[in-house]
């Protein structure tokens, strides 16, 4: 029963709280109650045994008064020794006063006069106990019984419940205090709890929902949320943060793909345009001419060499877009790239191959990627790094390929770099080169240092 | 008596234009097409053709692997490759694997009749567009010394600077110096390029390329 109770308020977060809540609250509750209903019935325990010390008290001196017939005598008020009880002073609790029918007072225990005096009123009801306060606040009962003789009287019983009950009543007035403090302090720091780590972790939770569904978080908890909350809320609000950053970086680095394959489409598309699509154009037009000319053969010289340029121009075309070579392996296609960008750019391109290179089968796509790393290298060291050469060196280690391109050049300072900063940054070139290694599953290392050339390292298992 | 010649390429176009032409030419008799390379070398087989013009890149198998496998079987077929394709890799690869003659497609009918003579006799014949010196048309080339020759050789058989220099106890940089001087002489921009040139002027002849040591 307990543990489904317990499932059942477990299931949901926010009923676990409400329910640990109410689970502080009624026992303080209780508590109190339970002090108030005890304080109650110990202060009626106390009053009955007051009252009823005085009653007894009361009622045994008048009886003996009203018994002895030789005593009521106006000679014995200076006889103490026969009435014992009239001199007991501090030995019992309690003082006592003979009262005559007319209101004076007969005969009285040490020190009754002052106390009775304090406290006395003239509407006192005769055979009953009352409960009387003096001036000081002091507590007191009082007890007035006749006495059964013919010349009347009424004896006078009192006694102070400081004297008779001691610290209990101390206890007793201190008690609710205490009390209303302890529940006080219960109901503050239950209110405090709800304030600090209900209702800070409610708005987190309510951060984390929104952050799902794409908004930032708010900077602020409520006012005075207890440490440990808040440095969740500073670690998700770093989190979402570097999240939201993320998802910027990534958002541009998308945008930056897009504009970089669309920009690659509108550049080839002028090439063939500017290219091959008028000089094919002109060789028609040669074609056409051919009927009409006496000189047949010279317009079909020019046609001819037209033809050849367009040949020319869409070879080199298709080398840019993906030279065919490749086919031949990865070696021979380094040492065909080389001797082209070496004649392109005018620099020395010196390869060299390990043992064990060429033996290597490696799909196109992969080679096709190492190509364009290699032309990518290149382009950067003779434009950025004015380098008059560069050394492309690839060895091998078990089933791990090493490509090296290193040069003279200037060097930058390579630092801390990221493909995807990079390429937001517009460093397409060293951006692609890391995409296209980390494609085929390897690494690519870039080392630069201003003046002294840079390197670059691609491995790659094969 | 007339050059028996197959022509294998996957392209109708270009091949029925090649075989016009072959056709046309009176010493020439075109005995067999093919549009792949299986085909080429199944009739390969078949007729035993003076002279075989391949394309490169074919379906089945390329041209480089056809000219393997006749190789291989010792066949006395010569070779050419019909190509469209200007890498100098491509000669390399092509020369290796025995061929005789590398001819790109945009060849002049009085070019191919050349080559496939020049084949057909033993001889070896490189397009001028895959192997020419810059500018010069009639480039003499200097001698190459013995060293030369040797590095020559080594770097062409693929061959890095460390490899032939421990071959030739010398020094890498010694390697790198005689490079340098071989491409001055024969006037080339690298050492594909100097290779083809120094076949193109007999300085060296493919059979000693083609040596295994």
């Amino acid at each position: 029963m307990l543990s489904r109770l317990r499932k059942k308020f477990a299931g949901s977060g926010s009923h676990f709280l409400a329910f640990l809540l109410c689970a502080l609250i009624l026992p303080s509750a209780a508590v109190v109650l339970v002090a108030v209903a005890g304080m109650l019935s110990q202060e009626r325990a106390m009053e009955a045994a007051v009252s009823s010390y005085v009653q007894d008290l009361a009622e045994s001196m008048s009886y003996h008064l009203s018994s002895d017939s030789d005593v009521w005598t106006f000679s014995m008020l200076s006889d103490f020794t026969r009435f014992p009880f009239f001199s007991w002073g501090p030995s019992i609790p309690g003082w006592v006063a003979l009262v005559g029918q007319d209101g004076r007072v007969i005969i009285a225990s040490p020190g009754s006069m002052d106390i009775i005096t304090s406290i006395w009123r003239d509407d006192l009801p005769v055979g009953k106990a009352l409960r009387l306060e003096d001036r000081e606040g002091a507590q007191y009962t009082l007890a007035v019984y006749p006495v059964k003789r013919p010349s009347g009287g009424y004896v006078v019983a009192a006694v102070s419940w400081r004297q008779l009950l001691g610290g209990l009543v101390g206890v007793v007035r201190v008690w609710p205090i205490l009390i209303v403090a302890i529940a006080f302090l219960s109901f503050y720091a239950i209110r405090l709890l709800w304030r600090r780590v209900v209702t800070p972790l409610r708005s987190l939770a309510a951060e984390i929902d929104s952050m799902t569904i794409g908004k930032d978080v708010p900077e602020k908890l409520p006012e005075g949320t207890i440490q440990e909350i808040e440095s969740v809320h500073s670690a998700l609000l770093r989190f979402s943060q570097a999240a939201v950053e993320r998802d910027n970086l990534r958002n541009r680095y998308v945008r930056d793909v897009v504009q970089a394959q669309e920009q690659e489409r509108m550049d080839m598309a002028r090439e063939i345009h500017d290219g091959a699509l008028q000089d094919v154009t002109a060789l028609l037009q040669q074609i056409h001419m051919i009927e009409d000319d006496e000189n047949k053969a010279s317009r079909l010289k020019r046609s001819e060499i037209i033809a050849k340029a367009v040949v020319k121009e869409l070879r080199a075309f298709c080398d840019e877009l993906a030279p065919p070579w490749m086919d031949l392996g990865l070696n021979e296609a380094i040492t065909e790239l080389a001797e082209r960008l070496s004649q392109a750019y005018d620099i020395v391109i010196m390869t060299d191959y390990d043992e064990g290179t060429d033996s290597a089968e490696i799909e196109n796509d992969k080679i096709l990627s190492l190509l364009r790393i290699i032309q990518e290298a290149v382009s950067n060291a003779v434009r950025h790094g004015e380098a008059s050469t560069v050394n492309i060196q690839l060895s091998r280690k078990d089933d791990t390929m090493t490509l090296e391109i290193s040069d003279n050049g200037k060097g930058f300072d390579s630092g801390n770099i990221n493909h995807e900063t990079l390429r937001v940054e517009g460093h397409r070139g060293l951006a692609s080169m890391t995409e296209r290694m980390s494609l085929m599953g390897g690494t690519l290392r870039i080392a630069s240092r201003l003046g002294e050339g840079t390197e670059i390292t691609a491995s790659f298992k094969v | 008596m007339a050059v028996r010649i197959l022509l294998a390429d996957d392209h109708p176009l270009t091949r029925s234009g090649i075989a016009e032409f072959v056709r046309r030419e009176e010493t020439f008799e075109l005995v067999a097409e093919a549009e792949d390379g299986t085909e080429a070398w199944d009739k390969i087989k078949e007729l035993h053709p003076d002279v075989a013009l391949l394309d490169i890149r074919m379906p089945g198998y390329d041209g480089v692997t056809v000219a393997q496998k006749v190789k291989n079987e010792g066949m006395n077929t010569a070779i050419v490759m019909l190509t469209s394709y200007d890498a100098q890799q491509y000669v390399i690869a092509s020369l290796r694997a025995g061929a005789r003659g590398f001819v790109l497609k945009t060849v002049s009918p009085k070019e191919l009749t050349t080559a496939i003579n020049t084949v057909a006799k033993g001889g070896l014949y490189l397009d001028p567009e895959v192997a020419s010196v810059m500018g010069e048309q009639d480039f003499i080339p200097e001698q190459l010394s013995v060293r030369e020759r040797e590095v020559l050789l080594l770097a062409a058989k693929g061959l890095s600077s460390k490899e032939v220099a421990k071959k030739l106890f010398i020094s890498e940089r010694t390697v790198q110096t005689h490079l340098a001087s071989i491409y001055d002489k024969l006037g080339s921009r690298n050492k594909t390029e100097a290779l083809l040139l120094a076949l193109k002027y007999g300085v060296v002849t493919l059979e000693e390329l083609l040596e295994d040591d």
